[in-house]
């Protein structure tokens, strides 16, 4: 189980929180203005990479407040978590060359728990 | 031979006596002894039968690690497949041995072990195949008699609880390693946790006499110096009994302690305390685990690891044998034989894979001295015995096979630093080609490992490591001398398997125990192509008992390695997966069972709903009022078709607390109902009500309800009873994340208000005698407009609205009055007719008028165009969640399914909910082509004003076949029903009752 940061209560367990998948997917302002294929993208599509991810988390057995973090996928290392209002951190903060547990290829998954 | 006693020289007193009962026969063993000690101490060698085979099986090691020493502990509710080598007996403790019928000595199942060659590896997969049919009526049921090793207990009721840590360093094990560094941390200003499996400290300490003093104190005096300074150090904890089961993300270790040690079942305290530890630092000095090596015959009652052998002396004071015969491929056998010999005892033959030259000289000093038959470069081929072990064939150098007699063989295959919780924590292992194991290599969290758990075998190391180890903690230098007059370090070659001489069914090379997996069966798998580890595992079953395959998981991987001539690391292992050893589902439950697994909740009127004869259902968890029972003969058929006619005919109240109520306030409140909700809600009057709609942002409908506007600011809405948490949630979403510029605040009122719908021709009149002072008349109180009442000096809202077609009110109360109101209710309406109804009823009037219940007649597919609620839809709003998505081309597309009323040509039929809509008057008995099909019943009752079944139906462009003539499939019937296609209308079409 992560510990999550909750930018308003401070470290919890991940048992108090839910995900909202991928931050900064803004709901489009004018939505009649678009065709489908732009209104599908932002109803439908979403990224789910392996590496850095910029996501949502909700306190909902807390503080019941949104915030965003920054979370490498592929260690579920938790970076950075920030508030809704504040800007997302730059991705070259961080590390992004993949550091899987097992130092697995760069796409897919697989069995490698012994080093070669 | 016999076992013979040893108490004085180990942890076992010969002061208490304990009788125990193992099937159905008392035996004696002492306080501290384990199931398995006693046992051998009573010179029982067989304990249970095998898995698959009901082979005899023996007592194989003295641990965690056990493969075949399972048993069920009666007096202990039943609990099945317990490690004989772990449980303490105590007096009184009832133990049968598992797996054999009708007993363990005659055992009907061997007749498997004859018809073994049908059991081979993949044997389920490639048998139970066909004919069609046969799984379900003759496999399934014969597997599943014969499935598993113990009977499961027939009733238990948890006590176990759950405990939480936060800590600087968790240290698991506190062996010599575990108790050097935690003597380290003694006063300190880390907070540490120590995690002990054994009742006592000092792990393998107390197993041989390897080491035979620490800082100059004997062994034994040392433990108890180092545990005494722990206690007096305020900063560290001891947990004992307690096994680390879990490593997982960021440093959070679960462990499992078991209270009732030695002891019965407490009938007030929790047997067991699952721990659930986070911590900054893991350090994990848990040892090592010996393994076999397989030769034929390899499971015969009477073998058992050397180290266990070794534990057995000195932990539990029992010598199993004294004559053993010792068959080995690395040093570590020397501290057994320098043991035994030291005892006065004399092994029978002492069997050394490696050559003369690699043999240490303190070994052949002592084999030479006490004239015990040697045998080096040589190997056990197998053995032979009826039900135990007697014989014992020898292959010697110049490879001819010798043979000797004897009751007891001790094996040494190697040395495994016990890594399952290294790679639980997902750090990386390494194949070390020297001590010819898998060694922690790469951590991925915050361990530390040490010692023998690190694959550091040799003692001269042990202080220097920890040292080197803990510097980051900046902590003083230990400086301690270990005395050993042990082999420095492990020597070993490889030696997986040897060969068979003899073919004969009997005649076996086992690598899992446990499960009966043969060397055979992997040479098999990887011929039938199952070369990839994780395959070879779920194919041959290898390493999937409860032992997880600890003493001969590695062995598996040499073997495999060497038929593809690969090295071992290429050929990786399987994933090590928590828990590490079986933990029961009562500690996993802890206090959430029966009532509390999930809180109920009951309304303010339950206590009458319960004196009614209310049957109640559950909805989500709330307990709701199903129907009321008018005595004990009436069905629910009956009661909910009386409770229809009697709710039209006069009134009928319904306890409508636990629908969902949200509190919407604040300056632009009227903005925020208008983004959420479908309606439009500008032109709304105060004061009035809205049957409301809100979608998902796909266009699919998502709940209903009614929003109440006081004004622009303050708002009222209710949702379903089990919508109301996420309806919540997602107003929060929108109001934080996309529109945070709007001022709305949110709060859940569901329990700050009873509600009560009563509805009926005469609910007016009822009213009017609760209410005196509020007028009800048609003018001043029209439908969908809401008053506040003053009652008792409370406000009560009353709301105009209806979900029967009747007249009807809603009124909330607050719950504190809620009892007393609903019970004025019947002292004033009960002489008019007024009767309870509940959910069944409601479902009921509601399809007679066509009302749809989000969840039955919607299913996350359907839009309100779908439904024909166009009117609810404020197309004149610039925006609102979903809105777009109604003119997407395919929600906006013909041809969709459509809610259509569904009538039977002959009114007597019964149409069944969930039944296919089709064209067709009867389905082929064999199915050729697939039958069109345009949709399905979602709501089906038989009306009791109408005397006939009312239907709805989700159908393919339904709005186009209104008259059209269709068949309705049934359940226990190929011949379908002809029906007409109608307007989901049953009832008072111009809604004269509604209004009235």
């Amino acid at each position: 189980m992560l510990v999550i940061n909750c930018p308003y209560c401070g470290e919890r367990d991940q048992s108090e929180f839910s995900n909202g998948g991928e931050a900064h997917v803004a709901r489009p302002k004018n939505p009649e203005t678009l065709d489908d294929k732009k209104w599908s993208e932002y109803v439908f599509i979403r990224l789910n990479p392996k590496g850095i991810f910029n996501e949502r988390w909700v306190h909902t057995h807390g503080c019941r407040k949104w915030f965003n973090a920054i979370r490498n996928t592929s260690t579920d290392e938790i970076l950075k978590v920030y508030k809704l209002n504040e800007e997302p951190p730059s991705i070259d903060e961080f590390d992004t060359t993949l550091k899987t547990p097992s130092g697995e290829p760069d796409l897919g998954s697989g069995n490698f728990t012994v080093k070669k | 031979m016999t076992a013979l006693n040893n108490n004085n020289n180990s942890r076992v007193t010969d002061s208490n006596k304990v009788s125990f009962i193992f099937d159905g026969k008392k035996y004696f063993g002492f306080d501290g002894d384990t199931v398995a000690s006693a046992l051998l101490r009573n010179n029982i060698k067989i304990v249970g039968r095998s898995f698959k085979y009901h082979r005899p099986r023996g007592i194989y090691t003295c641990g965690i690690e056990e493969p075949n020493a399972l048993v069920q502990i009666l007096s202990e509710n039943d609990e099945p497949n317990t490690r004989a080598t772990v449980k303490k007996i105590y007096s009184g403790i009832k133990i049968l041995s598992q797996n054999r019928w009708p007993s363990l000595e005659n055992d009907f199942g061997y007749i498997n072990n004859l018809l073994s060659p049908l059991f081979s590896a993949g044997f389920y997969y490639k048998t139970f195949m066909g004919p069609k049919g046969f799984w379900k009526n003759i496999y399934e049921p014969l597997i599943r008699r014969s499935a598993g090793l113990g009977k499961p207990p027939k009733e238990f009721k948890s006590k176990s609880i759950h405990h939480h840590h936060n800590v600087d360093i968790v240290i698991v094990g506190a062996g010599l390693n575990g108790l050097l560094a935690a003597s380290k941390f003694i006063d300190t200003d880390y907070d540490v946790l120590i995690l002990e499996q054994d009742n006592i400290l000092g792990g393998s300490l107390n197993s041989s006499q390897k080491i035979k003093t620490i800082d100059n104190l004997d062994t034994r005096a040392w433990i108890k110096k180092t545990e005494d300074l722990i206690k007096k150090s305020k900063n560290i904890k001891i947990l004992k009994n307690t096994l680390a089961t879990s490593y997982n993300q960021i440093n959070h270790i679960i462990a499992l302690e078991d209270n009732s040690v030695g002891k019965p079942l407490a009938s007030h305290k929790p047997e067991l305390i699952l721990h659930k530890i986070r911590t900054k630092h893991t350090i994990l000095s848990n040892g090592h685990i010996e393994r076999l090596i397989s030769f034929r015959n390899n499971d015969l009652p009477g073998i058992m690891l050397a180290g266990s052998f070794e534990k057995y002396i000195f932990r539990y004071g029992v010598i199993p044998e004294a004559e053993p015969i010792i068959f080995t491929n690395n040093s570590s056998t020397f501290s057994l034989l320098k043991s035994l010999v030291d005892l006065g005892c004399k092994p029978k033959a002492y069997i050394d894979a490696r050559d003369e030259s690699s043999i240490e000289k303190g070994t052949k000093n002592i084999l030479e001295k006490n004239k015990i038959p040697f045998y080096f470069g040589s190997e056990v081929e197998g053995c032979d015995g009826n039900k135990k072990l007697e014989t014992i064939s020898i292959r010697n150098k110049e490879k001819k096979i010798e043979k000797v007699s004897g009751s007891m063989l001790c094996i040494s295959g190697g040395l495994n630093p016990d890594v399952h919780l290294f790679t639980q924590s997902k750090g990386l292992i390494k194949w070390d080609e020297k001590y010819l194991t898998f060694k922690p290599e790469t951590a991925f969290q915050n361990t530390i490992t040490l010692g023998s758990a690190n694959g550091n075998f040799n003692f001269k190391r042990v202080i220097e490591e920890i040292n080197e180890k803990l510097s980051l903690f900046k902590i003083n230098e230990l400086k301690i001398d270990l005395e050993s007059d042990c082999p420095e370090d492990l020597n070993i070659i490889e030696l997986w398997e040897t060969n068979n001489e003899k073919k004969s069914f009997w005649s076996k090379s086992f690598i899992d125990i446990q499960n009966d997996v043969t060397t055979k069966d992997l040479h098999q798998a990887v011929s039938e192509g199952f070369d990839r580890i994780e395959h070879l595992k779920r194919f041959t079953t290898n390493s999937m008992g409860t032992d997880q395959g600890k003493i001969s998981s590695i062995n598996s991987l040499g073997i495999v390695s060497k038929i593809l001539k690969k090295n071992i690391s290429e050929v990786g292992t399987t994933i090590y997966r928590p828990p590490y050893a079986p933990l029961s589902f009562s500690a996993i439950a802890g206090r959430s069972t029966y009532e509390f697994y999930d809180p109920t909740r009951k309304t303010s009127i339950h206590s009458w709903h319960v004196k009614n004869r209310a049957i109640f259902e559950d909805v989500g968890q709330w307990k709701r009022p199903w129907y009321f029972k008018k005595n004990d003969k009436e069905t629910m058929y009956e009661a909910v078709q009386r409770e229809s006619k009697e709710l039209r005919n006069a009134a009928g109240i319904l306890d409508g607390s636990t629908l969902g109520k949200i509190e919407i306030k604040g300056k632009d409140a009227l903005e925020f109902v208008n983004l959420i909700y479908t309606n439009a809600f500008t032109k709304m009057k105060p004061m009035t009500a809205r049957y409301a709609l809100m979608l998902g942002e796909d266009g699919m409908i998502k709940d209903d309800g009614i929003v109440c506007k006081i004004n622009d600011q303050h708002f009222i809405v209710t949702t379903t009873t089990g919508g109301a948490a996420k309806v919540l949630s997602d107003m929060e979403e929108y109001a934080q994340t996309e529109w945070p510029h709007l001022n709305v605040y949110l709060n859940s009122i569901t329990e700050q208000f009873s509600t009560f719908n009563i509805s009926g021709p005469k609910s007016r009149a009822i009213m009017r005698k609760v209410f005196s002072d509020v007028d009800f008349s048609n003018d001043k109180f029209p439908f969908m407009s809401f008053k506040k009442v003053n009652y008792l000096d409370t406000e009560v809202r009353i709301l105009r609205a209806s979900f029967t077609g009747e007249l009807g009110y809603e009124i909330y109360v607050t719950p504190k009055y809620g009892l007393e109101l609903w019970e004025k209710f019947f002292r004033y309406g009960e002489n008019l007719g007024l009767i309870p109804y509940g959910t069944e009823t409601m479902h009921l009037l509601r399809a007679e008028k066509g009302y749809i219940v989000v969840g039955q007649d919607t299913d996350g597919t359907v839009t309100p165009l779908d439904l024909n609620l166009n009117w609810m839809i404020g197309k004149n709003k610039k925006d609102f969640i979903g809105k777009r998505s109604l003119s997407r081309s395919d929600t906006s597309r013909k041809g969709r399914k459509q809610l259509v009323g569904i009538l039977a040509v002959d009114r007597s039929k019964i149409i069944e909910e969930g039944q296919h809509v089709v064209e067709s008057s009867s389905i082929p008995s064999k199915i050729k082509f697939p039958v069109k099909y345009l949709g399905h019943i979602t709501s089906s009752y038989h009306s009791p004003t109408l005397n006939h079944y009312v239907a709805m139906a989700m159908i393919e462009g339904g709005n186009n076949l209104i008259g059209k003539k269709f068949y309705v499939t049934q359940n226990q019937s190929s011949e379908n029903i002809s029906v007409e296609i109608v307007k989901p209308v049953f009832l008072d079409p111009e809604n004269k009752r509604l209004l009235s």
